[in-house]
């Protein structure tokens, strides 16, 4: 659904050394025009997220990036981070599990809710989560009675990143495991295995750069995400200010080199991301290929 | 139409794909290549049909160069191995395709094309299927698909590359015969490539046996199976059996028990071939080279029996096959001594030997 | 003796854990996302129709939804020209830079819609790098937005159609090659409709997540009322005015739509599975 597509596997790419390439021509407008829009919509915000973080300098750009308010915020998103991507991860393996491993009535519509979150707006995330535990809502009463605070704290960060990355390891393990099938945990089972150890020995080392691929996109969003947050976040400078706002309070502020340079931070991230996730979609098509291999 | 394939060479990397290969075909030929896989019969179809290019020589249709021309313009029908179907066609825009993609001023009108189709669809007989999409039908249905939609386009040649490989067993069997009688009916020049010899022993006006590359051996089916010039024709057109030995004046020497050295130069070694029906089975000693042997298993299921046995004197194991009567008459069993012959025996002296 | 219970094993597979992986699922989605979605039904419920139909019909509103649509619309639209001749480019073709371009593509995954928002902003602003170059307004315009949801719709298309480019059999334009048709007729009759559900599809989730989507907008539209605001964005205006009923009712039209989407999207994978797919 709409957030990501999950990565395919053993997918063998066709040799195509008889299919005539047509004219070099046309070969190299369609990469040119191809290029260009990549130039155009992915390279230039990139290289101006760096040069305007340095713009004022290297001394400018240290002090933003190690202001209090700045490193409370970077400490908050990896807190929240924490929190909800082994949450969401547990969540996928119990999810594939049930749906890849059993029959049972429902199960489209079981898979149907899981991809829920990615067709809501982060706003909506966010909204929901204000009307369950805000002072008017479902919620209200009891929350001010035992003096609790979900809503412009942690707990409401928290739910709402939950929230927003819950599909992204079930997405990726679903379809996984569903192409591997269950024979190896089956005979696992028939030589004396229990459950437990079916899953640690069998099932585990067959997903696990596929779990890993889905981590490593959970956690991109989980600290970059900004709608959902926004809303149930309350702004609040040095306490409940993740990443993605402190960026958008600095921009407001027009302080544009400083916001840049945490927004370079994200980005250094985000880089992180797509290289850790190539190398993980190489090293499960490696896996693949040698499954088939030794079928 | 005919097709001459002059001097073509093709490499692919370290690999020869095809070395020096000419063969002539002529009009209204049903040709068979046969080979193993790799030895490259299916890269020349594929070099007929300008899917690929040649890296020398030249393929002529009716006398005219035709090796740099387009493959949309070859007017050759070719059968994919798969079938190569669009799936997102029905049955009938599968057929119709090749009308519907020519140039306006030669296209078809709308009813001419739907008529064409039609007939060639009571052709392959799946007139009930033209609405049909090409993953709602079963193997063999799908290859006769393939083979009208080639049909349509009026090829002067029909390519076919391994037609019949998919499918299983008896599908097989009356698709062949059924392509046999399609080209008797249309008569139009066709080469198909297969790896299976019972195939191009029944279907094929003529084999062209390839190797490695290169053609071992091009000839009648009856040639072919009844004289083959290599031991890879030999032993790629059937079983056979093994006789080691020296060559001496008139024949081979596989007996065990002569002695060694007798004539003068040190005696060549060579291989004799005898197929499983010319061995014979004999209660005793007819003379001339017969070899002692034990029954070692038989198989009696259907008209022939099949024996296998086991020498006496090497230790290898030999096949004999019979009809059902003959071997009733010689009430053989497993375990008893016996004294076989091979009623022919194909020598194939190396090159470098000279008599 | 313990005949109950072998039934069950035999209906159920002779796997363990059944009732607690799917127990546990099933309690995570009702907590975290069944029980807080109905709340926008519940409180939409408690409004009155006359009073929901006012708020969802106000012509602020609307405005809203028609550039919410009409911009998601058109950016899936140049995501799905682009995405195809990117795949294509990505599968057909061998240039220098090849693997680190493929790896770029999924940019918008990973970068937080915040940091691309104020990076497409100062691109686009009259003296940006590029928006120096044009002669006309692209931030703070329509055109702004229609740009942040490019950006953010743009691996969708891209990603679906790459699979199904590379797992093409290459008989088939050999099939059609030697049926008589050109290189152009072979893409528009052989390939293109090979690529066409996919290639929908991958707008179709382009398109759902650039309705919804508002970090990296809000930056560059401007958020003026009736010309450049777009519907999340007059969810958060709502509730910053602590209007919590006329943002949950503009939630519950958005995701009603939503469904609707998730459910379009559903029939037409279910749709080309049918129609073409090797049962």
């Amino acid at each position: 659904m709409a957030g990501h597509v999950p990565m395919t596997y053993g997918e063998t790419s066709v040799s195509r050394k008889t299919v005539k390439g047509g004219s070099p021509l046309i070969k190299w407008a369609a990469i040119s025009a191809a290029l260009g829009f990549l130039l155009l919509f992915l390279v230039l915000p990139l290289m101006a997220i760096f040069v305007q973080a340095f713009e004022k300098g290297l001394a400018a750009y240290a002090a933003a990036v190690s202001d209090k308010d700045a490193l409370s915020a970077i400490k908050l998103t990896l807190i929240v981070a924490a929190i909800s991507v082994p949450l969401n991860a547990f969540f996928g393996i119990a999810a594939a599990w049930a749906i890849t491993k059993f029959h049972f009535r429902g199960k489209n519509l079981l898979m149907t809710i899981i991809d829920l979150p990615f067709a809501v707006s982060p706003v909506i995330a966010g909204l929901i989560f204000v009307l369950m535990f805000s002072s008017h809502g479902l919620f209200g009463d009891f929350l001010f009675r035992h003096d609790l605070k979900i809503i412009f704290a942690l707990p409401g960060i928290v739910l709402a990143t939950i929230f927003v990355t819950l599909p992204f390891t079930a997405r990726e393990l679903i379809p996984l495991m569903q192409s591997q099938g269950s024979a190896e945990e089956e005979a696992s089972m028939t030589l004396g295995a229990g459950g437990f150890q079916t899953f640690w020995r069998i099932t585990l080392p067959n997903i696990k750069w596929g779990l890993l691929y889905g981590i490593i996109l959970c956690n991109a969003r989980a600290i970059g995400e900004f709608g959902a947050v926004s809303v149930v976040s309350g702004h609040i400078r040095g306490m409940t200010n993740t990443m993605p706002l402190h960026i958008e309070i600095l921009y407001n502020e027009y302080q544009f080199s400083a916001a840049f340079a945490v927004a370079s931070l994200m980005s250094l991230l985000a880089i992180a991301t797509l290289v850790i996730k190539s190398l993980l979609e190489r090293a499960g098509k490696e896996q693949a290929g040698i499954k088939e291999l030794k079928e | 139409m005919s097709i001459q394939i002059k001097n073509v060479s093709k490499r692919f990397g370290q690999f020869t794909a095809l070395d020096q290969i000419d063969i002539n075909v002529d009009t209204g030929e049903l040709i068979a290549l046969l080979g193993p896989s790799g030895s490259g019969k299916t890269s020349l179809l594929r070099i007929i049909a300008g899917l690929e290019a040649p890296d020398h020589g030249s393929i002529l249709f009716h006398g005219e160069n035709i090796t740099s021309v387009n493959p949309k313009e070859r007017g050759v029908g070719f059968v994919f191995q798969h079938y190569a179907l669009f799936r997102h066609m029905t049955v009938f825009d599968n057929v119709a395709y090749g009308l519907k993609v020519r140039p306006r001023k030669t296209r078809p009108g709308k009813q001419e094309i739907k008529e064409k189709v039609k007939e060639l669809l009571e052709l392959v007989k799946l007139e009930a299927f033209a609405g049909r999409y090409p993953s709602q039908l079963s193997g063999g249905q799908r290859q006769r698909v393939a083979l009208a939609r080639a049909l349509a386009v009026e090829p002067r040649v029909l390519l076919l590359d391994e037609p019949f490989g998919a499918l299983d067993a008896k599908v097989r069997k009356e698709l062949r015969r059924w392509l046999r009688k399609l080209h008797d009916e249309f008569n139009i020049t066709s080469i198909f490539v297969t790896h299976d010899q019972e195939e191009a022993l029944d279907v094929a006006d003529r084999i062209v046996v390839m190797n490695q590359g290169k053609i071992e051996q091009q000839g009648s089916p009856e040639e072919v199976y009844e004289h083959p010039v290599s031991p890879f024709v030999y032993d790629f057109l059937g079983n056979f059996n093994l006789f080691h030995g020296r060559l001496k004046e008139g024949g081979l020497d596989y007996g065990q028990e002569q002695a060694e050295g007798e004539r003068g130069s040190e005696p060549l070694k060579a291989v004799g071939y005898a197929r499983p029906h010319d061995i014979t089975i004999h209660r005793e000693d007819i003379g001339g080279e017969c070899i002692k042997a034990v029954v070692h298993y038989i198989h009696r299921v259907g008209p022939v029996v099949r024996i296998e046995l086991k020498r006496i004197d090497t230790g290898e194991f030999l096949e004999s096959e019979m009809m059902k009567e003959v071997f009733k008459e010689l009430k053989l069993d497993a375990g008893e001594q016996v004294y076989i012959k091979p009623r022919e025996l194909k020598v194939f002296i190396p090159e470098d030997y000279s008599i | 003796m313990n005949k109950k219970g072998k039934g069950r094993a035999g209906r159920k597979g002779v796997l363990p854990g059944f009732g607690l992986s799917l127990g546990f699922t099933v309690f995570y989605l009702s907590v975290l996302v069944l029980l807080p979605l109905s709340t926008i039904f519940i409180n939409t419920a408690g409004m009155g129709w006359e009073k929901f139909f006012k708020t969802i019909f106000d012509p602020r509103v609307v405005a809203s939804y028609k550039l919410s649509f009409g911009s998601s619309l058109i950016a899936g639209g140049i995501n799905t020209v682009f995405g195809i001749l990117l795949a294509w480019v990505l599968v057909r073709y061998q240039f220098p830079g090849k693997k680190l371009i493929d790896g770029l593509v999924d940019l918008p995954f990973a970068l937080p819609t915040a940091v691309a928002g104020i990076a497409l902003t100062t691109l686009y602003v009259p003296d940006g790098w590029i928006g120096r170059f044009l002669g006309f307004k692209v931030a703070f315009t329509p055109l702004g937005v229609i740009i942040a949801l490019t950006f953010i719709g743009l691996p969708f298309v891209v990603r679906m159609v790459q699979p199904v480019l590379q797992n093409l059999e290459p008989e088939l334009e050999e099939a059609s090659a030697s049926l008589g048709a050109g290189r152009a007729q072979t893409f528009w009759r052989v390939i293109f409709p090979e690529l066409l559900p996919a290639a929908l599809g991958g707008f179709a989730l382009a398109f759902a997540r650039s309705l919804g989507e508002y970090g990296s907008v809000v930056f560059i539209s401007g958020n003026m009322p009736m010309k450049t605001e777009i519907t999340p964005l007059l969810i958060m205006t709502k509730l910053e005015q602590y209007d919590y009923a006329g943002a949950t009712a503009i939630a519950a039209v958005m995701l009603v739509i939503s469904f609707i989407l998730l459910l379009v999207i559903n029939l037409l994978q279910w749709w080309s599975n049918r129609r073409y797919l090797e049962n």
